[in-house]
């Protein structure tokens, strides 16, 4: 055993530095040190000790800049290896330095959020997360603008709604450290708050537009990065506030995981297929966390895990056939697999991981939570012979994965001609895609390399609640099934699908909602503002009126001709009498 | 030395007869005998001051007549405060009034019989001998205020006369009664007198009422104000000064020495209209003199409809009658004599510079008249009460003691007139301060059209007095003292400690 490290950075620190120093190192230079910084954190976190490390006084409050536990390690080591992944995948596809630079910070953001053993830390990294996810879709600049505008609004509005969590949690435990509270975020209201908080970033059903708005827009290397990191860290956010889960987040995911697949089915701009995919994946792993026991959260840290890999991956193919070809639409793309095969393997590879194909590794961490599903979870109200209502959910949710990468492969890779030649993916996309392919395909067969990662002991009882076998008969048929009826599906649906056209989604009402509610309140406040200036004003008038010219006001009101106002001596006289006489008159009351 | 305090009144008063002798031989001789006597009555009232605060207070008694069937002068250090102030106040007004005017000798001798009046007043512990003062202070105002040139001077004079003389005859009709009641007119001898024929007798009540509601007329209490904007108005500069800042001063400082001396607090604890009286001549004052300030366009009328409210402040303190608030009382009187003053002065001084004398007119004096604008502002913030000025002190000590007594009403309209305070004098300020002045639009026709102005302006403009050096050192040393004054009330409040407590007995 290594000596244990001992911490006194906590793994952000170098990944921003190399943010910092980017753009002044020139591409090459700037990359290369982006790749080591964001590598070095998978060993450092890998030899780091469990423990609370780098306790400091954030703001005047407690606060834990390094704090180990399996689940952040976990999250860190993910987060580490595709940050450099990432990284050289910028720097093949001609991504500015700049953007790297952004990159680079989001990664360190969300190193910081996930290490962070208090809430306080959390929300701070977690707002920078925002901050720096947004300038990486702005950097991209074009149609990017007003997506990552509204990413912008959206983030910052469910960051306020976490802060609030935050906030009313610390006047109920006193203490933002998450040992002082091991339920998670306590109270009534702060539950709530937290739910749909971390909510926007996790994509719950209606909160979720954002993320198939977003990812498309910018540059091809950004979307790896983005893919990556918001939603995850949401999963793990999650996890943070509600360690015990809760019923209705669990079928909330469930929801996500069907509304998600559904969605991406009838989208033809690949990487928005690909942004439904992730609420869609994102929707298991919630479901996971909702169900909350131990299975279930090793099955979610898995699938973050996995789906870190295999949907980062997807993004870099995606973003090779749009680097090759120009072309974000399936419709005007086909029989590229002849054209550039390694990019056709790794998205297979992808693939089939995200839909659950046995021996790859979606298969495992999906299996995992489905069993956790069935196992830890009550039948639900619309429960099938065997098959509960969120198990059948999840069940519904690989179908359409299925379906849909059916559906990705088939037009860009294997259906018809290619008009065109293009060639395949450079040497550094290369290796990147082949290196996270790779893993992918490893997890898969070598399930019990992921479980050492896993929290818990997902193979023992004494731990679980149902000891988790990755190939029994049952499963691999299961998915076996589940890719059968994808493929037949797809050929049944294939011709009425491609005549769908946009399918309309939440932002479409609530974009014009937002636009036109926002108008009219300016406009409401404005005439509100301007009436009660008018009504001032007048006011104001009449009170000058009466100051400057008393006489004639009073002229006016009383109807008189004249109005003497200045008392004279005969007024002043009998004035003096009346004064006389009330003080007597006071004497005797 | 013990026979120091009757020349405190003889001073001025032979000074004014020598003033008036000297006009036979020589005229134009009457503002340095003033001025000598001034000095003079100045010096002599430090010294008693330093001594009436030193110890016990001074008792004189005149003609070898001993108290209570002589009269007697006492000297204490609210008396000593007031006779100090108004040897400084003459003095200093004379200052100005060497250049501004008026000159004739027959103006100083009545200059020096007010002074001889007003130090009268104070120093007084004789209730007649104090009407006596009070009428001679009263026919010397009047005469003042009908020393200005024009009609109106002489209507404001007439005014001020009539309304005076009934003002001042119920004092005497008051002073009547408590005699009948008990046969004495030495103050401290009716204190004693008046509890033993009782505080509920309705003779000692009607009394009461009359002295009151008297010496409201000489304060200038709402209703009964309307002789003194005119007449502060209508007076020369020198003399609404000097008016503005004695006069009604004194007049508050006999409502004191008549409520706590003679009818004392016992006296208001048993009659609870007699407070109600006071309380309410004072929130009344206070809230419309305030109001009526703002409708002012005259910068005169508007600064004597100011005092009204000023006054209301000091006749509240004297209504809550404990320590903290008659404490402010004496400082605001003293403070408010200078900063008033100190503001007519200033007004008099703008009207000679720069021909301003409504509130329109002050637009962009700060560029025409940079000195008097600095001495407005000052005197104007403190009047409002921004610390560390004088006014802020009297203000502070009169609020807190009517916190202290519970007086909540009077708390809210004392706040509620620093605001109306704060509302007529802003607008001058802004005006001097943050407007254009249509004059320096109209300056470079005024320097064609210069010849004209004499040929078709009104004589006045001509004979215009120069500025002199007096006249700006005096308006600056008000507002210095405005200032520094509130830097020393606090200290004073202290010494004044014994005094007051002895009031309050």
């Amino acid at each position: 055993m290594v000596d244990p490290v001992v911490p006194v950075v906590p793994p952000f620190v170098p990944v921003l530095l190399a943010a910092l120093l980017l753009p002044f190192l020139g591409r090459r230079a700037g990359h290369l040190l982006g790749i080591v910084a964001t590598g070095v954190v998978v060993p450092y976190v890998w030899l780091t000790p469990a423990g609370q490390h780098l306790p400091v006084r954030l703001f005047g409050f407690d606060a834990v800049l390094y704090n180990v536990d399996p689940f952040s390690t976990l999250m860190g080591l993910i987060f580490g290896f595709i940050g450099a992944v990432g990284v050289l995948y910028s720097w093949y596809s001609k991504a500015p330095s700049l953007q790297t630079a952004f990159a680079l910070s989001y990664v360190g953001t969300s190193l910081g959020a996930v290490f962070g053993g208090d809430w306080l830390s959390l929300i701070f990294f977690w707002e920078l997360m925002a901050v720096t996810s947004t300038l990486l879709v702005w950097h991209y600049g074009g149609r990017a603008v007003r997506a990552g505008y509204r990413y912008a609004l959206l983030h910052g509005i469910g960051g306020t709604l976490l802060l609030g969590a935050v906030v009313w949690h610390y006047v109920e435990v006193g203490s933002f450290l998450f040992t002082a509270a091991e339920a998670g975020m306590a109270g009534t209201v702060a539950p709530v708050l937290a739910a749909v908080g971390i909510g926007v970033n996790v994509g719950f059903v209606g909160l979720h537009a954002w993320l198939p708005d977003t990812y498309p827009r910018p540059h091809i290397a950004a979307s790896v990065f983005l893919c990556v990191f918001t939603t995850k860290t949401g999963v793990y956010g999650m996890y943070r506030a509600f360690p015990e889960g809760n019923v209705a987040i669990a079928y909330m995911g469930g929801l996500m995981a069907v509304f998600g697949a559904t969605y991406a089915l009838f989208q033809n701009d690949m990487r928005r297929l690909l942004s439904y995919h992730i609420q869609s994946q994102v929707g298991y792993m919630v479901a996971a966390v909702g169900i909350g026991t131990t299975l279930a959260q090793s099955g979610a840290m898995a699938h973050v895990f996995n789906h870190i890999l295999y949907k980062g991956l997807l993004f870099m193919a995606a973003g090779v056939v749009i680097y090759r070809t120009g072309t974000e639409s399936l419709k005007k793309l086909g029989g590229l697999g002849r054209e550039m095969p390694l990019t056709a393997v790794s998205f297979a590879v992808a693939a089939l991981s995200i839909a659950g194909f046995p021996l790859f590794n979606g298969f495992v961490s999906k299996g995992i939570i489905i069993s956790a599903s069935h196992y830890d979870f009550p039948a639900g109200p619309f429960a099938v012979g065997d098959f509960h209502t969120l198990e059948l959910l999840l069940l519904i949710g690989g179908v359409g994965t299925f379906l849909s990468f059916i559906k990705f492969g088939y037009y860009a890779f294997l259906h018809g001609e290619s008009d065109r030649n293009v060639a395949d993916a450079n040497v550094g996309q290369s290796v990147a895609m082949v290196s996270v392919a790779v893993l992918c395909v490893f997890f898969g067969v070598f399930d019990s390399a992921l479980f050492a990662l896993l929290p818990y002991d997902v193979t023992t009882e004494q731990v679980v609640s149902h000891a988790y076998v990755t190939y029994t008969v049952g499963h691999v048929l299961e998915g076996l099934a589940l890719a059968a009826i994808g493929l037949v599906g797809f050929v049944l649906i294939k011709k009425p699908l491609s005549s769908v056209g946009r399918v309309p989604d939440v932002d479409s009402l609530y974009n014009p909602a937002a636009l036109y509610g926002s108008r009219a309140v300016v406009v409401g406040i404005t005439e509100l503002y301007a009436a009660v200036d008018r009504a001032a004003v007048r006011t104001a008038r009449v009170i000058t009126d009466a100051v400057n010219d008393p006489e004639t006001v009073l002229k006016r009101s009383t109807s008189r001709d004249s109005v003497q106002l200045r008392a004279d001596i005969g007024t002043s006289v009998a004035l003096v009498t009346l004064v006389v006489l009330s003080a007597f008159a006071l004497m005797f009351v | 030395m013990s026979e120091l305090p009757p020349f405190l009144v003889a001073v001025p008063l032979l000074g004014s007869v020598l003033a008036l002798l000297a006009g036979l031989a020589r005229s134009r001789t009457g503002w340095a005998v003033a001025a000598v006597t001034a000095v003079l009555q100045t010096a002599l009232a430090v010294v008693l001051a330093v001594r009436a605060f030193s110890g016990d207070p001074i008792r004189y008694v005149v003609g070898g007549f001993t108290a209570p069937f002589g009269i007697e002068l006492v000297i204490d250090g609210l008396s000593a405060t007031m006779a100090v102030l108004v040897a400084v106040v003459a003095l200093g007004v004379l200052g100005y009034a060497r250049v501004a005017g008026p000159r004739s000798n027959a103006f100083y001798a009545t200059y020096l019989l007010l002074v001889a009046g007003l130090s009268g007043m104070s120093i007084t512990g004789d209730v007649f001998n104090m009407y006596v003062f009070l009428e001679i202070t009263g026919l010397a105002a009047y005469a003042l205020v009908a020393s200005g040139e024009s009609g109106r001077s002489a209507r404001a004079a007439l005014k001020y006369l009539l309304v005076g003389t009934v003002g001042a005859s119920l004092f005497l009709l008051g002073i009547g009664f408590a005699y009948v009641a008990t046969g004495t007119l030495n103050m401290a001898d009716l204190s004693g007198q008046l509890a033993e024929v009782g505080h509920g007798s309705p003779l000692v009540q009607a009394s009461f009422a009359l002295l009151a509601v008297g010496l409201f007329v000489k304060i200038a209490v709402f209703p009964i104000h309307t002789w003194q904007p005119a007449a502060y108005a209508g007076a020369p500069d020198s003399v609404s000064a000097l008016i503005s800042a004695l006069v009604s001063t004194i007049a508050a400082y006999a409502l004191i020495r008549i409520v706590f001396t003679v009818f004392t607090v016992d006296f208001l604890v048993a009659n609870s209209f007699a407070r109600t009286l006071l309380i309410a001549a004072a929130i009344v004052s206070i809230v419309v003199g305030s109001v009526l300030a703002v409708t002012q366009q005259e910068i005169k009328r508007m600064l004597a409809y100011s005092s009204v409210s000023q006054f209301g402040l000091v006749v509240g303190a004297v209504a809550v009658a404990n320590g903290t608030a008659l404490t402010g009382a004496v400082i605001h009187l003293v403070g408010h004599a200078i900063m008033k003053g100190g503001l007519f002065l200033t007004t008099g001084l703008v009207a000679n510079v720069a021909d301003a004398r409504t509130v329109d007119d002050y637009r962009g004096l700060a560029e025409r008249f940079p000195v008097g604008s600095v001495a407005f502002g000052v005197l104007a913030l403190a009047m409002v009460g921004v610390p560390p000025a004088v006014g802020f002190v009297g203000k502070w000590y009169i609020a807190l003691g009517a916190v202290e007594a519970g007086a909540w009403p009077l708390v809210v309209v004392i706040l509620v007139s620093t605001l109306l305070t704060l509302a007529y004098f802003a607008q001058v300020i802004e005006r001097i301060f943050f407007r254009e002045s249509d004059a320096a639009s109209a300056a470079s026709a005024e320097t064609t059209t210069d010849e004209t102005l004499f040929t078709d302006g009104n004589g006045a403009d001509t004979d215009r007095p120069s500025v002199s050096f007096g006249m700006r050192a005096t308006v600056l040393l008000a507002a210095v003292l405005a200032v520094a004054l509130g830097v020393a009330a606090f200290e004073y409040g202290q010494l004044l400690q014994p005094t007051i407590e002895r009031l309050l007995v």
